[in-house]
């Protein structure tokens, strides 16, 4: 038997939280295509029909679960605040500077360690949030503008241009967001996804290479770090996102690894 | 009624008589225009729009003003606009009656944004919809330099029963030779309906007579703005009695949206060929697997043994 370390990423409030805005954003994108591709709203109005009303619903819920999350944990939405909005290191420029010739050479480029999150994370994390709020905001305008509170007619016009506009902000964050998270790219394969839809934790192997500085002082402060025994023919199979450890930290807990 | 108006749309346009296909206009004739609002009662009659009964129940409220409903209503395609410029005066008004509904733009904006093809342009130029279509997004409303669609069923917080209303020109009626149903009641003949160039010339006739008059700021309305509407305004007055743009065009931001439509098939493209790239350019990748002795603050490749990297802190790493 092996032992192998994992440190806490996230929550189980911030994974709920995470997977129905996921849900929701990805829903929200198909059935705003019905009214944005006039072909799709042309070919079946009924159907167009049902996903604007479905839009609505999951809108609601697109809306409602950050609130939900914030009213649940206010601590983790000053620490989110924290993590995001903290000075930029001359690691994080490099990291920045680095990314495209990364992304297209990753087995000759190497990245700079980084901290809980990664400048390009910051970025693109920041531009999803600036485009979750102001496609909230619009999106509400166009619902309620229309509806019980009747906007003007110029005013629902800026709100359209910002609907579209940050639409195509959001489906590029978005699908850039899917493609890394979820270890499409093969870099970032080996549990990302578990980090938000699964038990939230990342493995020694893999939070060194993508957050080196949080990283080492997750795993000399131990406090969110669990020490798994798997068996010895299943380390291979888990090389790529853990590692062996020494001697497991006191504080660290020790827990039965899935036999999956 | 409603077996007839339904048999009258059977009848295809072309089979029927192929002249009627010609580009047709409604020329309004506001030096003409009593203010009786027939034509009011004539649309909403023959279109089946109801109206509240009970007194004092308009949406928009007592306005104090012979204008009433005072602006356009998920249940109202025309209203008549009364405007009183000089009421401060002790004598002598001069009372606009001017009218409001859809005015059939060549450049039509709302049949642009409407992503489910249910505005359109008829074989008259009059811009008609057909209902059923209707998806409740009510982009026409914001793109109309006029201010005209309408919905039905805004009080449903759903949006289930939202749909357009606005004045389609009556082209049920046009296809077969009768007049709109505004203008086959206006008693004073201030509305008339024929062939657009006809139009037009009858009101550059009317504005030189009334030129004539002394009516100075008499003009034509419709000719060039918007691409050319299909109702013809004859304006007595200034154009500031009449809510009326002087220069109606579709908003910037209008077009803007609906340059975005190309932006994302575009983008998409290339954002599925950079990813796609970055995917292949990806494959194969492998790494050295790696731990960290907290203790010496190495770190140390898993395999080999060896310490990739000693974190000094006493130099202030991390």
């Amino acid at each position: 038997m092996a032992k192998v370390r994992f440190i806490q990423r996230h929550s189980l409030l911030t994974r709920i939280v995470h997977c129905t805005i996921a849900v929701a954003c990805v829903w929200l994108m198909i059935s705003g295509l019905f009214v944005f591709i006039p072909p799709l709203a042309a070919a079946s109005p009924d159907l167009a029909r049902f996903m604007k009303i479905t839009h609505r619903i999951v809108g609601v819920i697109f809306i409602c679960m950050p609130i939900f999350g914030a009213v649940g944990s206010p601590g983790g939405v000053k620490a989110f605040f924290g993590k995001y909005l903290r000075k930029w290191t001359p690691e994080d420029f490099e990291f920045l500077k680095k990314f495209v010739p990364y992304m297209l050479s990753p087995k000759k480029v190497h990245m700079p360690d980084q901290d809980e999150v990664k400048s390009g994370q910051r970025f693109a994390d920041g531009m999803l949030v600036i485009g979750g709020v102001m496609m909230a905001i619009s999106g509400m305008a166009l619902w309620l503008g229309t509806t019980v509170c009747p906007l003007p007619a110029g005013v629902l016009t800026v709100m359209r241009f910002l609907h579209d506009l940050f639409f195509l902000v959001m489906v590029v964050f978005v699908v850039a967001h899917i493609f890394l998270g979820a270890g499409i790219f093969q870099p970032y394969r080996g549990g990302t996804v578990k980090l938000m839809f699964g038990n939230g934790q990342v493995s020694e192997a893999n939070a060194l290479y993508h957050w080196g500085f949080w990283a080492r002082e997750e795993l000399e402060d131990g406090k969110n770090v669990v020490v798994k025994t798997v068996p010895d023919e299943d380390r291979k199979r888990i090389s790529s996102k853990a590692s062996l450890g020494t001697e497991p930290d006191a504080t660290a807990k020790l827990e039965e690894a899935p036999q999956d | 009624m409603a077996t007839l108006q339904k048999e009258l749309n059977r009848v295809h346009l072309d089979e029927q008589n192929p002249a009627v296909t010609e580009e047709k206009a409604i020329l309004f004739d506001s030096s003409r225009c009593s203010g009786c609002k027939g034509c009011m009662v004539a649309c909403k009659t023959w279109n089946k729009l109801p109206s509240p009964l009970e007194l004092n129940s308009q949406k928009e409220g007592w306005q104090g003003s012979l204008q009433c409903p005072y602006d356009l209503g998920p249940n109202t395609r025309l209203t008549i606009t009364f405007n009183e410029d000089g009421a401060d005066r002790m004598w002598g008004v001069n009372w606009a009656i001017g009218r409001r509904a859809c005015m059939h733009c060549t450049d039509a904006g709302c049949v642009t944004v409407c992503p489910s093809g249910a505005l359109y342009k008829n074989e008259f130029g009059m811009v008609s919809y057909d209902r059923e279509k209707c998806i409740g997004c009510s982009y026409c409303k914001g793109a109309c330099p006029f201010d005209v669609p309408r919905h039905m069923g805004t009080d449903d917080l759903s949006g289930v029963s939202l749909r357009i209303n606005k004045c389609t020109g009556c082209p049920d009626r046009i296809a077969h030779g009768m007049d709109p149903a505004c203008v086959s009641t206006c008693q004073p003949g201030a509305l008339m309906f024929g062939n657009r160039d006809e139009m037009i010339k009858i009101a550059n006739e009317r504005v030189a007579v009334l030129q004539g008059k002394g009516f100075d700021k008499a003009r034509v309305y419709g000719i060039d703005e918007a691409g050319g509407t299909h109702v013809i305004y004859v304006l007595k007055y200034g154009i500031e009695q009449y809510e009326l743009p002087e220069n109606p065009s579709v908003s910037g931001l209008t077009a803007a949206s609906e340059i975005m439509k190309p932006v994302l098939g575009v983008g998409s493209i290339a954002l599925a060929a950079g990813l796609g790239l970055c995917f292949l350019r990806g494959v194969g990748y492998k790494r050295d697997e790696l731990r960290y002795d907290e203790v010496n603050h190495d770190v140390i490749d898993v395999e080999t043994g060896e310490v990739v990297k000693h974190i000094d802190k006493e130099a202030g790493e991390r």
